[in-house]
């Protein structure tokens, strides 16, 4: 060891060197206060997490790249999923029980809407777990926690991008005409993220507080798929004499159900998509967002106090 | 230039108090409701801490486990927020405290570099540039594209702290760190460290490594429940620490029955240490020759024990010995009541804190020390510790001082001597002044 060196004394304290380099630049100060609510402390922390885009991406590139490493099928797993969901919904409802379809082949009918459904399910399971998977990281280091859920809902759209290649080929198959509104489901799916991100948000925070968000969350995507139009068409919703109007309104209230509905009529039926639905998912999203982001930064200052 | 500032800052935990009483034991779901409503109990880990840090300067904060040494490394680094107060930080804080913070297992070196290197808050650019010099530094080059699973411990660490050493912050927090790896590997990190420092970077070090605390900082902060108990000079608040600590060695030794020595051959029933004056003594000035006692209680009769009287830096360094054997002092037997008294040369070991040793060892023969290797003392103790004052060099210095006899320099055949060395000329050569504040 260097101390085997004689040095007469420690660090020598009389001359603190002035930094060189680098210094022109003024130091930014922050100042650490109590949490304290205020709605315009959102500019700030968005500005914070842009300090740390770096790091979103390269967690982001982080997940996709360990969720296949050293699995034999690799990034065939996306597609795997929602494929195999296809054939089993498939032979039940098209087979088994004859669910109607609107008129496409049921497989490529429930594969469009399998398709953002899965990666919504993936999101937001993985995004809910996101923080306490990481406690050891929260506990020592930090950085804008939000990355977290982030990283992993965008992740959620590498699987979607894959996912879709292969409803490109049922599209094929079947010999379904695309039109040009299949550009609308690049807004849909923006509607999806932002929405799955206000819920992730949320349910992240609270599952730090309470674990049993994490085990109640699969029932939840359970239950939530059934009341979104996934294996079956919106229209035998609204078209039910049986369903009173108003739990019919209450279902409309589900962002998922213009998501998911009007990604299929743009991919599949090649038709515009319901704008009223559409507006409404875009609305409750934006809506939800900056709440849960507040709520989730009020949080944040003392979630690895309980984590 | 202030860079750190603590302004009254608290921080207040609260303790869920889950007692099962009369009341809910019986109703677990009563009781799972009223843990629901927190009844919680309030614990300030952090109370009206004032404290500044100047640019360049590095300070050390030092405590006991739970006297809030972490929780003000947690308030700095963001990790969590205060109570009341306010923190101002100025400049680019980068805070390392545990070593491969974010490594996973499946990546390779290479994409863990990136990793861990962007969740410590440095940019992918920046990565790239210093890639080179962190493998290098880590030593792991030829594995640099192996999944860090397959690493052995030692070069996970290595690359986790290769990694930290490269931030490039105006300010730094450590904690712990430096333990990791050998000690060749330790000594680059405490090198890079002091790079740091000579560069401006201030830094805020918060271990229990006092030797570490003392050669790193220039100043240092003695916390205690919550609150600064000390700050000043690394030396004095390092001793004063010790102080403590020996206060409440010795309140817990008075608290403890003597119950397990019942069957013990020799009981080594006091150990004392006394100034040149006669008066018992924990504080020492260097170069003072202090006079020890051990009282012993040998339950049957001890032939040709040895005796030993140790004193070992509160670093682990043993510093010296003294004992009946080595000064050739013959001791037939011990029994029932008996004290050893020695009066020591002047100790000029390094200014620290050192622990007192005694031990009590049989020798198989009146002339042989026999082999003490893999034989167990029949009695060993610790007495607390005693304090060298003096002149702060440190342990870098050596383990002692002493001042030498005499020097003679030749410079082109001319002569300059110096003979009059005083025993207390390294007193002078430091200059030493308090600067030691009690709160």
């Amino acid at each position: 060891m260097a101390s085997n060196v004689i040095r007469p004394n420690r660090v020598d304290e009389s001359s603190p060197a002035k930094r060189l380099p680098a210094d022109g630049a003024p130091r930014r100060t922050v100042v650490i206060r109590p949490p304290s609510f205020s709605p315009f402390a959102i500019f700030g922390n968005l500005a914070n997490l842009w300090q740390y885009f770096d790091l979103l991406l390269t967690l982001t590139a982080h997940r996709i790249k360990v969720r296949y490493k050293q699995s034999a099928l690799g990034l065939a797993w996306a597609v795997v999923q929602p494929l195999a969901l296809m054939l089993i919904y498939t032979v039940i409802f098209s087979y088994i029980a004859r669910m109607p379809s609107d008129g496409a082949p049921y497989a490529v009918f429930a594969y469009t809407a399998l398709l953002p459904w899965t990666t919504f399910a993936t999101a937001l399971g993985n995004a809910t777990n996101g923080i306490v998977s990481h406690a050891g990281l929260v506990t020592k280091v930090y950085f804008p926690r939000e990355i977290l859920p982030l990283s992993y809902i965008l992740s959620a759209l590498a699987d979607f991008a894959i996912a879709a290649v292969v409803l490109a080929g049922l599209l094929f198959y079947y010999r379904i005409p695309l039109t040009l509104n299949i550009l609308y489901a690049a807004p849909i799916i923006l509607t999806m993220m932002i929405f799955v991100l206000a819920v992730a948000l949320f349910l992240s925070v609270l599952q730090v507080r309470f674990r049993d968000i994490g085990v109640g969350l699969p029932l939840l995507i359970q239950i939530w798929m059934f009341a979104t139009p996934v294996i079956y068409p919106l229209s035998t919703v609204m078209g039910s004499a049986k369903i009173p109007a108003a739990l019919k309104f209450l279902y409309s209230l589900n962002p998922m159900v213009g998501i998911v509905e009007n990604f299929r009529r743009v991919v599949l039926h090649g038709t515009p998509p319901d704008f009223a639905s559409l507006t409404l998912a875009v609305g409750v999203s934006l809506v939800l967002l900056p709440i849960s982001y507040m709520y989730f930064k009020q949080t944040e200052a003392t979630m690895a106090d309980v984590i | 230039m202030i860079d750190l500032e603590f302004n009254h800052v608290s921080k207040q935990y609260r303790v869920r108090a889950d007692e099962p009483t009369a009341d809910n034991a019986a109703n677990p779901w009563r009781r799972k409701l009223q843990r629901l409503r927190r009844r919680s109990e309030e614990f300030w880990a952090v109370r009206d801490v004032s404290f500044q840090v100047r640019r360049g300067e590095a300070l050390g904060i030092i405590g006991h486990n739970g006297a809030g040494k972490s929780t003000v490394l947690k308030l700095l680094s963001s990790i969590t927020a205060p109570t009341s107060g306010e923190i101002k930080i100025n400049g680019r804080l980068s805070a390392l405290i545990e070593v491969g913070s974010g490594f996973h297992p499946e990546l390779t070196g290479r994409e863990n570099v990136f990793l861990s290197g962007s969740i410590l808050g440095m940019r992918r650019r920046e990565i790239a540039t210093k890639l080179d010099s962190i493998v290098e530094f880590a030593g792991v080059r030829q594995f640099i594209d192996t999944p860090v699973k397959r690493y052995s411990s030692g070069m996970y660490v290595r690359l986790g702290f290769a990694i930290a050493a490269h931030l490039d912050p105006d300010i730094l927090l450590l904690d712990e760190v430096l333990a990791v790896g050998d000690a060749a590997f330790q000594t680059k990190c405490f090198e890079r460290i002091k790079e740091l420092r000579q560069s401006g970077t201030t830094i805020v070090f918060i271990s229990h490594d006092l030797n570490a605390v003392e050669r790193l900082c220039n100043r240092v902060l003695l916390m205690h429940r919550g609150q600064i108990a000390a700050g000043g000079n690394p030396v004095e608040v390092i001793n004063h620490y010790g102080e403590i600590t020996r206060q409440k060695d010795v309140e817990q030794a008075e608290k403890q029955p003597t119950a397990e020595v019942e069957d013990a051959d020799v009981v080594i029933t006091g150990c004392e240490m006394y100034g040149e004056d006669g008066t018992p003594r924990r504080d020492f000035e260097f170069g003072e020759a202090p006079r020890i006692k051990i009282d012993l209680y040998a339950r049957r009769r001890i032939p040709f024990p040895l005796i030993n009287f140790g004193i070992k830096r509160t670093d682990g360094v043993i510093a010296c010995n003294f004992n009946n054997w080595y000064d050739n002092f013959k001791i037939d037997y011990l029994e029932g009541h008996c004290t050893l008294e020695g009066w020591l040369p002047p100790l000029r070991v390094v200014p620290h804190s050192y622990e007192i040793h005694a031990l009590v060892w049989q020798r198989r023969g009146e002339y042989e020390l026999g082999d003490l290797t893999g034989m167990q003392p029949l009695a060993a103790e610790v007495f607390g510790s005693f304090t060298m004052h003096g002149p702060s060099i440190t342990d870098d210095g050596g383990v002692f001082q002493e001042p030498a006899r005499e020097w003679v320099l030749t410079v082109n055949g001319q002569r300059i001597e110096h003979r009059d060395i005083s025993a207390d000329s390294l007193h002078k050569a430091y200059n030493m002044e308090s600067s030691l504040v009690i709160y």
